[in-house]
């Protein structure tokens, strides 16, 4: 009796923290389909009291915001996939051969995720600015293409492959490549997985970067372009609503689809971390 | 471990190595070996690539840093800001963690997913998605709960609004992290406990909470590490307004850098926090080095 009372408390206050955690996701979305009118008013109700996709319409009408969607979906796959290709490359490297200094690179690769954003970020700027890379995704994409959290993931990942496999694949007189990319590669899909995840979420969120280097409007990011039009239509609530909105769902989507993975993966890190 | 899995190494490994090691060298190199050269030099420097100026100052940089005003307010409001999130983040993670761990509670795993759910949504889009909860007039927050106050205008509670909002984004990070820490306890010691008969509290006190020690540790040290960083929610939802009240570290460096361009003062700051983070980063590798 008492077990029941206390699982009844429980339960009811874990969907109260739940009901905290998803209400501002729906308020948001909600009131993207309200009109400014209503919005604006003194008595308030969650759900839309008139349905309207307007605020959509406006916002990509004035703001062109699905260009700026497309823009960070392109950029955003593109760092992605290199950046789950160049960690499984370099985790392979690192956990399966042995060679001279391999210790040393590793920990040189776990140093570079303790360096913060805001000490290599102007220098990288002004050499941006050197190459002649600004306003081009060049800018964008190179400089993220290996990633020290997805080197180490990798490695460590890799690391507990059997070494039997690759070893048979070499008698039998597979190449290094044809193992990588045949054997290693598949083998490894779950934690690349986890690494493509994060990836995505980090280069979609990602504002300062593209707003310092990308100059032409319609070459610009969603996270910057959101600022830009919060900036300039900021007392058109109902768009403002709409175009977060538009930058949450994607993400949120991913997030809901892959969640388990993405979980297993960051709480195994951290395990064995 | 008598022998060495392939001690001959074939000619495809050899070039694939290199290229692989090359490649990560000259690309850690370029993209953040040099950048930290830079700098560090550019430090020592007057630095502003709009009016051109690049020179020598010695330590001036650092000196302004530390006799600044602002930077002590920021300090101190980095300071307020990270123990008052960390200290919810860890004790709303562990309770909640620890509400879905003991058993009696359906869909586990849908619990974790939904409070997982503000850490994996963009920063830019949350800080608006607050923004407008704040806003006096339109915003759900006062509505809700009944009150007239302009959060993000005033000096009293700008910064209790950001931390707020930061808490509601973080927490799920938490809970994720404890449940992993406690799914891998030694069941052993907690069957023990039961058979001798201890309370839920004192299995919880005595036998739970010392073996999630190092979870603990883990979470606040990177939770220090990334609130030394966090810019973006100020940008977005105060500009470190109104006054100077919610000016955090690395906005001043955001503010310094790229509004008012003051790139050699911005890189003395960088490196002030820069060995912040690594006096931080030190201890976790002694805390994760007692570990085992």
């Amino acid at each position: 009796m008492k077990r029941k009372i206390n699982s009844i408390i429980l339960n009811v206050v874990l969907i109260l923290v739940g009901i905290i955690t998803v209400y501002p996701f729906v308020w948001m979305v909600c009131s993207s389909f309200k009109q400014n009118s209503e919005i604006m008013a003194l008595e308030q109700h969650l759900l839309p009291q008139v349905f309207t996709i307007d605020n959509y319409i406006n916002m990509n009408e004035r703001f062109n915001f699905l260009r700026f969607f497309a823009n960070s979906l392109f950029v955003t796959i593109a760092i992605t996939i290199l950046v789950a290709y160049t960690s499984t490359i370099c985790g392979f490297v690192l956990s399966k051969y042995k060679f001279k200094g391999r210790n040393l690179l590793f920990g040189f690769v776990l140093a570079t995720m303790m360096i913060p954003w805001c000490v290599t970020i102007i220098p990288k700027y002004t050499m941006i600015q050197e190459f002649g890379w600004m306003d081009s995704y060049k800018a964008l994409i190179i400089p993220a293409m290996f990633s020290g959290f997805g080197i180490f993931n990798m490695k460590q990942h890799i690391a507990t492959l059997p070494d039997e496999i690759l070893e048979a694949a070499r008698i039998d007189g597979a190449n290094e490549y044809y193992i990588f990319h045949r054997i290693v590669l598949p083998m490894a899909k779950n934690g690349i997985f986890s690494i493509a995840i994060f990836q995505f979420l980090w280069s979609w969120e990602d504002y300062l970067w593209p707003y310092l280097v990308i100059n032409t409007k319609e070459k610009q990011l969603l996270a910057v372009g959101l600022k830009m039009f919060n900036g300039q239509y900021s007392t058109d609530y109902g768009a403002l609503f709409a175009a977060t909105a538009i930058s949450i769902i994607p993400v949120l989507v991913i997030y809901l689809i892959f969640q388990k993975q993405f979980i297993a993966g960051i709480a195994a890190s951290a395990v064995k971390g | 471990m008598f022998k060495k899995s392939h001690p001959l190494q074939s000619k495809s490994e050899i070039i694939l190595r290199n290229i692989v090691v090359i490649a990560m060298v000259i690309f850690f190199t370029v993209f953040l070996i040099i950048p930290i050269g830079i700098a560090f030099v550019g430090s020592f420097h007057e630095w502003n690539p709009l009016s051109g100026t690049y020179n020598f100052l010695g330590l001036k940089n650092y000196i302004n840093v530390f006799s600044s005003e602002l930077f002590w307010t920021s300090m101190l409001n980095t300071l307020i800001f990270s123990v008052v999130v960390i200290i919810f983040r860890v004790c709303l993670g562990l309770a909640i963690a620890y509400a879905i761990y003991s058993s009696i509670v359906k869909y586990k795993s849908f619990f974790r997913a939904v409070y997982y759910m503000p850490v994996v949504t963009p920063m830019v889009a949350v800080a608006f998605v607050w923004k407008f909860m704040y806003n006096p007039q339109l915003g759900t927050i006062n509505q809700l709960l009944g009150l007239d106050i302009n959060w993000l205008m005033n000096p009293k509670t700008a910064l209790l609004a950001v931390m707020i909002m930061t808490i509601w984004k973080d927490f799920g990070y938490a809970v994720v992290m404890y449940m992993a820490g406690l799914y891998s306890l030694p069941t052993d010691a907690l069957e023990a406990a039961k058979v001798d008969g201890a309370s839920a509290w004192q299995t919880f006190r005595y036998i739970t909470l010392p073996l999630l020690k190092p979870m603990t540790l883990f979470v606040i040290i990177t939770s220090i590490i990334s609130y030394i960083q966090a810019y973006v929610q100020i940008l977005i939802m105060t500009e470190g307004g109104p006054g100077t009240t919610t000016y955090l570290a690395s906005y001043i460096i955001y503010d310094e850098a790229f509004v008012k361009y003051n790139f050699g003062y911005a890189s003395a700051l960088s490196f002030v926090l820069f060995v912040i983070t690594a006096v931080f980063t030190w201890l976790s590798f002694r805390v994760s080095g007692t570990k085992e």
